[in-house]
């Protein structure tokens, strides 16, 4: 039908400004503060979660009849566990020195509040080609909230943006403020971010009830 | 035809005190510190003040227009922000120090939560606690030799203080500031004039500043000789670092300090024990920043617990009692 | 002669009391119409014993009342009963029934007034009670609660001392003041009556330390008496409330309410209510006048009249040389408690003390700005309240929250809205508040 294809790619896109998992719902803060001193961390715990929360969604939606309702929550946890496995030994494997530094904050994607949010309330309700839409949405938004706390944290809090040996720019131009690192600075990050972020969406919702109330005078 | 009669709740009569001339009492009271810190440490601290000043007035007005609230820096209450932070700085920091703290003590702490009367800490102190943590090298090694102006970065006396319970600075060192530290903090002649001119004034509350100074003297003539009890400078730890200022100007401030009197002599108390346990056992040299800081987070609690007896208290104690009497028999 | 200094919160509020204290009290004059609600005082209104069109006489009853807490009411002057309808009451702040009586301006006496008595000794103790129930007396301090439901305290609670209220520490106004210096000695024979009446031996009379002529005149008229002792204390706002006065000379704390003082031995009086008893014992007229102050930089001749109940304001500003310039905010009492009135056709009621006029300046409102929570209010709260936090939650409408700060026992008399440096409208919330409470228990007993 054609509505299903209108939510299909609302699904998606939802995840970016509606219910942006950081800014609008504010879940998952553990990895978001902890995490988030680079644009690099920020990139592959992102792409972690983007993975496990896809994969979660997609079995969590495909099962949905089958799991009795209460010990649901259990069987989450398992259709989570699974893909947090393959996703820490993969890392452990080929990206040692990003494990290194992310450690525990793999293991605990278990726990990440995001994807259990994702799976009781949108996965266990819907088609899995919804669920899998809804799962990739959130995590690339997830992943991009990440990266832009990332970014602005390691400029302020080292002068530099480094992608592995590259760095921009290549001297800082400032002298760097080293609680931009710590957690305070990632909470202040967050904050503003948040604010802005709330500030632009009222601005933009503000302006769309406007026009329209405009139209509807005209005609 | 009637006149138009103004109707409104009473009483019909308010008093001649205002915000703004509480705020100008607090103004006119750092005026000597400020002068002192000048005196001491050269034209670079008049620098760093005007540049504090300026930056936090500046930052309340542009946040105040870019969100169209009405512009509020007439009420001094920006100033004074500025003029703290300002006096809690090493005199030789570079001039961008203030002006990016008093930037963050105006935009973040204070008008993001509200403005005037709804930040929940100190302003200008945590604008301090966030340059000690961004630039931790110039908040604690920019000093300068008062009267030289050479350019220090040892360590402050109080650090040597704090490890062996003497100084060897002399009293009259001391109370003058003729030491180093912070461009405010030092000179505790000018600090004590502000400070009694607001107690006068009826600005501040002199519990306040009483319960700090005397549980941070009494603790450290306990504890502060390493080794033995009962032998410590209590006298020298009074005027070493910031207690002073920070006693008699951050802690009194209104919005961030408990609303009854014995409330504000409990936060006096609280961040004198705060400070003493951070100078003897912590890891930082000076704690009174976080030890304000600390109380400033704990008054919503001593406002809710520590209230004044209300009229006819006695009436109702009676009765619990006779109550509790009548159960247990 | 005891000396008070000692303060229990208040403010030191400008007194402001010397426009009007050096003029005589006069009589106002008979006005062209008179207005007498038949709710005057605190309890039931009192129900009418004349018709429309009815002549009457000076200190002819009125209206009976009805019920223990209730009190008569007497015609003023000699004239005609214009109508009964419902006026606009200053105090209670909407329509209330009124006699309206238009006087003939003979002020002829009611012939059945019963006689003279020469002294307190030829009076019974029982006939003051009735008298003072008979001529409609109420505490002319302000809160106008019928006298002689206070000179019959209950059984079970033994009254030791009797408090003559002279402090009088509302600003401008100058009303008791006034009586103190010139008629001590009625007011002192009126505060023995009372104490005779509900057999009290111990009499203080209390008055603030601003008034020395009052303290001098007093000090005399008492002397010819035994058992009375005199309390000056230093002025500071809010001295007279009863509560207070209680708490600064005996030491004692009324119970929260529904606490009385009866609840602690104590009566308190107004000297305006120790007058008007002397006047009915002695002459035997009713409560029909009362001595008004007329006060305020917005009149031009600050006065003190003996106006009659029911005199239009503007009849007495009139009196007391018009405005000066264009009057901003028009009282009834004093500028800490009293109401503000929208038209100058209201009548002076048992209850008032004062006209105060504030000019324009003096009216016009300050900017309020965010509280910064200096505790100024609670520094000056008498009753040791937190206005505040109380005042805060009832502004967000948080009525339970504001009632756990005991909002309550608020006496609003303002000591908090005129210290607070932001000029916040306190005891503006905290009524609404309280009012919103009153409204809520009444609801319940009723269900």
């Amino acid at each position: 039908m054609n509505k299903s294809k209108v939510s299909l790619g609302y699904d998606f896109v939802k995840g970016f400004i509606d219910e942006n998992p950081t800014f609008k719902l504010a879940i998952g803060m553990c990895p978001t503060l902890a995490v988030t001193t680079s644009v690099i961390n920020g990139f592959w715990m992102g792409v972690s979660v983007v993975f496990v929360l896809a994969f979660s969604n997609v079995f969590v939606s495909a099962l949905r009849k089958v799991i009795p309702d209460e010990i649901r929550i259990p069987v989450f946890v398992i259709f989570i566990a699974t893909p947090v496995v393959i996703v820490e030994l993969l890392m452990r494997a080929y990206l040692p020195a990003i494990y290194d530094i992310l450690g525990i904050f793999v293991p605990l994607i278990v726990v990440n509040c995001l994807i259990i949010h994702r799976a009781e309330a949108f996965a266990y309700r819907q088609p899995v080609i919804n669920s899998l839409m809804d799962g990739l949405g959130s995590g690339m938004a997830f992943t991009i909230n990440l990266m832009v706390i990332g970014a602005i944290r390691e400029f302020l809090g080292t002068g530099q943006i480094a992608f592995g040996s590259v760095a921009f720019p290549e001297v800082p131009l400032f002298e760097p403020a080293a609680v931009m690192l710590t957690p305070p600075g990632g909470f202040i990050t967050l904050g503003v971010l948040m604010a802005l972020l709330n500030i632009a969406v009222a601005r933009v919702n503000k302006r769309k009830k406007a026009g329209s109330d405009i139209g509807y005078g005209n005609c | 035809m009637e006149n138009r009669l103004l109707i409104t709740s009473s009483p019909h009569i308010k008093s001649t005190r205002t915000v703004q001339g509480i705020m100008l009492d607090v103004v006119i009271a750092l005026i000597p510190a400020a002068i002192a810190g000048v005196v001491l440490f050269g034209f670079r601290s008049l620098l760093v003040i005007l540049a504090s000043v300026a930056s936090a007035v500046a930052s309340e007005a542009v946040y105040q227009i870019a969100v169209k609230r009405e512009v509020t820096i007439n009420d001094f209450s920006a100033v004074i922000t500025g003029l703290l932070l300002a006096l809690t700085l090493p005199p030789n920091v570079p001039v961008w120090i203030p002006v990016i703290g008093s930037a963050f003590a105006i935009v973040i702490v204070k008008q993001v939560f509200g403005g005037l009367g709804a930040n929940f800490v100190n302003p200008a102190l945590a604008a301090r606690a966030f340059l000690l943590a961004a630039w931790p090298l110039h908040m604690t090694q920019d000093w300068l030799n008062p009267r030289a102006y050479d350019a220090v970065t040892s360590a402050t006396p109080l650090v040597a203080f704090n490890s062996t319970g003497q100084t060897a600075l002399t009293f009259k060192q001391l109370f003058l500031g003729q030491r180093l530290g912070s461009l405010g903090e030092t000179c505790i002649l000018a600090l004590l004039i502000g400070g009694l001119y607001l107690i006068v004034r009826d600005v501040i509350d002199y519990r306040i500043p009483l319960g700090y100074l005397g549980t941070l003297a009494i603790g450290t003539w306990v504890f502060g000789k390493p080794g033995a009890f009962f032998q410590g400078d209590g006298l020298s730890a009074m005027l070493l670092g910031g207690a002073f200022i920070g006693s008699f100007f951050m802690a009194t401030d209104y919005v961030t300090s408990p609303v009854t009197p014995r409330g504000r002599l409990y936060m006096g108390i609280g961040a004198g024990i705060i400070t003493l346990i951070i100078r003897l056992w912590g890891g930082y040299p000076e704690g009174v920043t976080y030890a304000i800081l600390f109380m400033n987070l704990v008054t919503p609690l001593i406002d809710r617990y520590v209230v004044p007896r209300y009229y006819g208290y006695g009436h109702d104690e009676m009765a619990r009692r006779k109550a509790a009497g009548g159960e247990t028999r | 002669m005891i000396t008070i200094k000692k303060m229990f919160g208040g403010v030191a509020v400008p007194h402001k009391k010397g426009l009007s204290e050096k003029s005589p009290v006069e009589f106002a004059g008979i006005p062209g119409e008179l207005v007498l609600f038949l709710s005057q005082h605190i309890g039931a209104p009192s129900v009418s014993t004349v018709k429309p069109k009815d002549a009457v006489k000076r200190g002819q009853v009125l209206a009976e009342p009805r019920g223990f807490v209730s009190a008569a009411l007497h015609a003023p002057t000699s004239g005609v009963v214009k109508a009964i309808e419902p006026r606009f009451h200053p105090v209670q702040a909407r329509m209330s029934e009124a006699i309206i009586v238009e006087p003939d301006g003979k002020h002829e006496l009611f012939e059945q007034l019963s006689p003279a008595v020469s002294g307190l000794d030829s009076i019974s103790a029982e006939r003051i009670k009735a008298l003072a129930r008979e001529i409609g007396l109420v505490g002319l301090g302000g809160a106008a609660f019928p006298t002689a439901v206070k000179l019959a305290p209950p059984e079970d609670k033994p009254i030791d001392t009797y408090l003559l209220n002279g402090a009088e520490c509302e600003p401008y106004i100058t009303a008791d003041h006034r009586l103190m210096l010139e008629e001590a000695g009625k007011v002192i024979f009126g505060f023995k009556a009372s104490m005779k009446a509900s057999g009290v031996k111990r009499g203080i009379i209390c008055i603030e330390d601003n008034k020395p002529d009052a303290i001098e005149s007093m000090k005399e008229a008492m002397s010819a008496y035994d058992g009375l002792e005199l309390a000056v204390l230093s002025a500071r706002y809010p001295r007279g409330g009863e509560k207070q006065l209680i708490q600064a000379v005996l030491g004692r704390e009324v119970p929260p309410p529904p606490g009385l003082p009866f609840d602690v031995g104590v009566i308190v009086s107004n000297v305006g209510t120790a007058y008007a008893l002397a006047d009915a014992i002695l002459t035997g007229l009713p409560l029909v006048e009362r001595v008004v102050s007329v006060t305020g930089e917005g009149v031009a001749n600050p006065s003190n009249f003996r106006a009659l109940i029911g005199t239009p304001v503007s009849y007495l500003i009139e009196k007391a040389g018009g405005f000066t310039g264009t009057p901003g905010k028009v009282v009834m009492g004093g500028p800490m408690m009293g109401p503000a009135v929208k038209s100058l056709d209201v009548p002076v009621v048992k209850g008032t003390s004062g006209i105060l006029v504030l000019t324009k300046e003096q009216a016009a409102q300050e900017p309020v700005l965010p509280c910064i929570r200096c505790g100024k209010c609670i520094d000056v709260c008498p009753m040791g309240l937190q206005p505040v936090w109380m005042s805060a939650y009832a502004e967000r409408g948080l009525i339970e929250e504001a009632e756990g700060y005991r909002v309550m026992d608020c006496c609003e008399c303002g000591a908090c809205t005129f210290t607070c440096p932001a000029k916040r409208p306190l005891v503006q919330w905290i009524r609404m508040a309280k009012a919103e409470i009153s409204s809520r228990r009444n609801a319940q007993r009723k269900s």
